[in-house]
């Protein structure tokens, strides 16, 4: 059955208004998301300008439209075509058949390294983990995602997944890996990851990739980055493997075309981004370099279920990354608060879904969010985040939740009868003018207290200086 | 639509939206039998309870005449919520034709080009409230009512168009975000140098005012229709 | 006007390029590749090289001269510059480049590696006028238009490679070449 694993991270224990908590109190974090959100917010500004960005928009939300809507027909002719080009296609319900199938693979091809570029699905199935298990050596060769890796900790965005270290952070870790000095310039600290990385590079059996956009009318996987190692990835190792999610496939080079242009618009702030490696099946046999083989993994994980649903549109995301920087909440306490590979309002919206809505931990997601709307305005696909947050928590099923249900249930009678409504504000202005000390109250009793940890209510209005 | 929450805090903002109509020379109703519009139930995951609420306000504004709201947040919850809501339900017209005939008090204003003959010499700053904002899409409307105020001279502030961190009941859920979020926001308007913050949503206004009196940050607070009323 | 057109962005793009009639092309190559100081040059087999007088031009400038398949018995260890020399410099002839976005369209073959450009330091792309498009959508239809199975692989290369994952400020050479120099070869 699909959707039955835990997306979430499984140090995630903690409930999230304590992570948040935790992540508020940690003042270089905040000033790394505030630098990281306004960076984006001016590149995004820019391509605003430079480019007609409404109309790109509302272009690329109909590609995906149609896209998931043909869903099924789509993912057939990918699959002819990248069989037909030489290589090996693979559907998994879920991820845990995912790994098995990848440690099976290198278990019988004798791998003992795994190179691997970029994959927010290999994050979600956990990979990584499973690799180790099966005693391979599963090296992350983004520079980003090789920090975290030695720092042993989650991505907190989907683009830049090392946004909340610093320099001499940073520094420290490559020193610790390499066993050497290393000059804390950034110069010098890209120079020493590209040459320690090179080493993984020549070594691996296996690249591993996601795969950002998969073109059906030609079997071609587009592979999106600026640093160039998802090329070596993908050319290198003499297997690849390309693990995606279902949903990222288009129809034609139109629209593909178009979705490439919008993807770095969106993400970075920029006309393009340095690479897109386009992969059609393994090398030709008349090449000299080029994997021997291609396996296409196509992950359900619980992506089939929301087609059809009023949650669809969720369907439609390419993974570009602006709803976290648009959203107040993320800036506030960044990707890793959110304990799942998919953090933001996307993630808030997809990672209790994928869990089949069957997660504790997943489930309080959806309600960080003040469903301020700026995620929606900036999806570059036009998915409209904030009632999809709405519908989520509409289907929640905790026990916080059922019993939340039993208060609101009390509150619509209530207030669904004029007579009770009319008592209950009579109550409240009684109440109001009872606990007001000149004008204020500083804290209300009851559950209702809630609202004054954090602010004092006014007892009358205007409020009185 | 008095709105439930300036029934139980703030009259006086319901009462200064009737008399700037009044003023301006609509023929004003209020009708008793009605209660809230639904969306603290909607927003917080429990449809079926919001739409038993949102009933009662179908049967209380049943009829023709435009419906006038002081609150972008309730405006945006008929206009935008309602007919998802009732989507697939006996209500489902009803519910539409209450949604083609609600209006925030501003856009009304804006709208039917009444107006209001207020005044106030002094300064303000606006906050655009999320609803207005990016669901009502009214940035221009509440700006173009205040700039008829004679006298009234409007600072912008930094980043009016983020979040004051309200979000109905993330506001309990999460306390912490969103009282940092308010903290922001209550300086932000504090450091223009303004003499009052102004917006069209009162929740928005009981968080951050009283975000700001609970940080020490000074700040003076008003319902944009009670500057309108004066 | 074009060929302004794919200088202009490439420029914005982190990269060099410049416009020459073919009779300088081998010049305008050699040159960059002396200011780069590239020790060893890896050759794309590709009859516009040729046909330009390239590889005589880069031999006399005197770095080791590699050719594409041959130099792939190299190993990569040393085509990386882990082993072998790090100043190395990967000669491409792109099949097609994009004028408005400076991004040029690298397409795999016998002839083509299709690691020519990251495995080195240094990326020159010899590049004849006639092949520039306007737009992503005009090239990515035309590079697939032919019937058949598509080619293994096609890479866009969109100027040197980047990372902003220290500080989020753009540093060149992560793990692709850390500069790209286009030379545009007349050929209208």
């Amino acid at each position: 059955m699909s959707g039955t694993r835990p997306v979430v991270y499984t140090d995630a224990v903690a409930p999230l208004r304590e992570r948040t908590r935790e992540a508020l109190a940690d003042d270089e974090l905040h000033g790394n998301l505030a630098t990281a959100g306004a960076s984006w917010a001016a590149g995004r500004a820019r391509m605003g300008r430079e480019h007609p960005f409404a109309q790109m928009r509302e272009r690329g939300r109909a590609i995906r439209r149609d896209n998931i809507r043909h869903l099924p027909e789509l993912l057939a002719r990918l699959e002819e075509r990248v069989t037909a080009a030489g290589g090996t296609v693979v559907r998994v319900s879920d991820g845990e058949a995912a790994c098995r199938y990848i440690t099976d693979l290198a278990a019988a091809r004798g791998a003992r390294t795994v190179a691997k570029s970029k994959s927010m699905a290999t994050e979600e199935i956990k990979l990584n983990e499973a690799l180790e298990e099966a005693g391979l050596r599963a090296v992350e060769t983004d520079l980003g995602e090789w920090i975290l890796q030695l720092a042993g900790q989650h991505p907190s965005h989907i683009i830049a997944p090392a946004v909340h270290l610093n320099r001499e952070q940073i520094r420290e870790l490559f020193a610790a890996e390499s066993g050497e000095e290393v000059p804390d310039d950034r110069e010098a600290l890209v120079a020493h990851a590209r040459r320690r990385l090179r080493e993984v590079f020549a070594a691996a059996d296996i690249g591993v990739s996601g795969v950002n956009l998969a073109v059906a009318e030609t079997g071609t996987l587009c592979v999106v980055e600026n640093e160039g190692n998802a090329r070596l990835v993908t050319a290198l190792p003499r297997i690849h493997v390309a693990v995606m999610g279902m949903e990222r496939v288009v129809e034609d080079w139109d629209q593909a075309a178009h979705l490439l242009q919008l993807l770095p618009m969106a993400a970075i702030g920029d006309d393009a981004a340095t690479y897109v490696n386009l992969i059609t099946g393994p090398r030709a046999p008349d090449e000299a370099d080029g994997p021997e083989e291609l396996h296409l993994v196509l992950l359900d994980g619980g992506r089939a279920a929301l087609r059809g649903t009023d949650l669809e549109e969720a369907l439609d995301c390419i993974r570009c990354g602006a709803c976290l920087y648009s959203c107040p909440m993320w800036r506030s306490v960044g990707g890793q608060a959110y304990g799942s590979p998919y953090s933001g309002p996307i993630g808030a919206v997809i990672t209790p879904l994928l869990e089949g809505m069957r997660g504790e931990r997943s489930s309080e997601l959806p309600f960080l969010s003040s469903l301020c709307g700026s995620c929606h305005d900036a999806c570059p696909v036009g998915i409209p985040l904030h009632d999809l947050l709405v519908r989520v928590r509409g289907r929640v099923a905790t026990p916080t939740h059922r019993r939340d249900r039993r208060l609101f249930a009390l509150w619509s009678r209530a207030w669904s009868s004029p007579a009770l409504y009319g008592a209950s504000r009579v109550g409240a202005r009684i109440g109001l003018r009872l606990f007001g000390r000149r004008g204020w109250i500083g804290r209300l009793p009851g559950p209702a207290g809630r609202w004054t940890e954090q602010r004092d209510l006014p007892s009358r209005w205007p409020p009185r200086e | 639509m008095r709105t439930c929450l300036a029934d139980v805090a703030a009259p006086s903002v319901w009462k200064a939206a009737r008399t700037v109509l009044q003023r301006a020379g609509v023929e004003v109703v209020v009708p008793r039998g009605q209660t809230c519009c639904g969306q603290p139930g909607w927003s917080s995951g429990h449809p079926e309870e919001a739409r038993r609420v949102a009933r009662r306000a179908l049967r209380a504004f049943a009829g023709d005449d435009p419906v006038v709201v002081p609150s972008g947040s309730c405006a945006a919850m008929v206009c935008h919520g309602y007919p998802e809501l009732f989507a697939g339900t006996p209500d489902e017209d009803a519910a539409a034709a209450m949604a083609e005939r609600t209006v925030e008090l501003t856009q009304f204003i804006a709208r039917e080009g009444l107006r209001t003959g207020a005044e106030l010499s002094g300064t303000v700053t606006y906050h655009d409230s999320c609803h207005m904002l990016r669901i009502l899409r009214e940035r221009e409307s509440p700006r173009e009512v205040l700039g008829a105020v004679a006298g009234l001279e409007l600072i912008e502030m930094e980043q009016t168009d983020v979040c004051c961190g309200f979000g109905g009941t993330f506001s309990v859920n999460f306390p912490e975000v969103s009282g940092r979020l308010g903290e922001e926001k209550a300086r932000a308007a504090s450091v223009t140098g303004a003499h009052e913050l102004v917006a069209c949503d009162l929740s928005c206004l009981l968080h951050i005012a009283g975000r700001a009196r609970r940080t020490g940050v000074p700040l003076r607070a008003r319902h944009i229709a009670e500057v309108l009323a004066g | 006007m074009s060929a302004e057109r794919l200088v202009a962005a490439l420029e914005r793009r982190r990269a060099t390029a410049q416009i020459v009639p073919a009779a300088d092309a081998a010049g305008a190559a050699a040159e960059r590749v002396a200011g780069w100081g590239s020790g060893r040059v890896l050759l794309a087999d590709d009859p516009v090289l040729d046909g330009l007088g390239l590889p005589a031009a880069l031999a006399a400038a005197g770095p080791q001269m590699l050719r594409w398949p041959e130099g792939r018995d190299l190993g990569w260890r040393d085509l990386l510059g882990l082993d072998g020399a790090a100043a190395t410099c990967g000669v491409t002839v792109p099949a097609l480049a994009v004028a408005e976005r400076g991004t040029l369209v690298l397409a795999a073959g016998p002839g083509h590696g299709r690691a020519i450009d990251v495995v080195s330091m240094h990326h020159l792309a010899v590049l004849p006028a006639s092949r520039i498009r306007e737009t992503l959508a005009e090239a990515l239809t035309e590079a697939y238009a032919a019937p058949g199975r598509a080619p293994s692989a096609i890479s866009l290369v969109s100027g040197p490679s980047r990372t902003s994952d220290i500080e989020k400020i753009s540093t060149l050479g992560a793990h692709g070449a850390l500069a790209m120099h286009v030379i545009v070869v007349e050929d209208r």
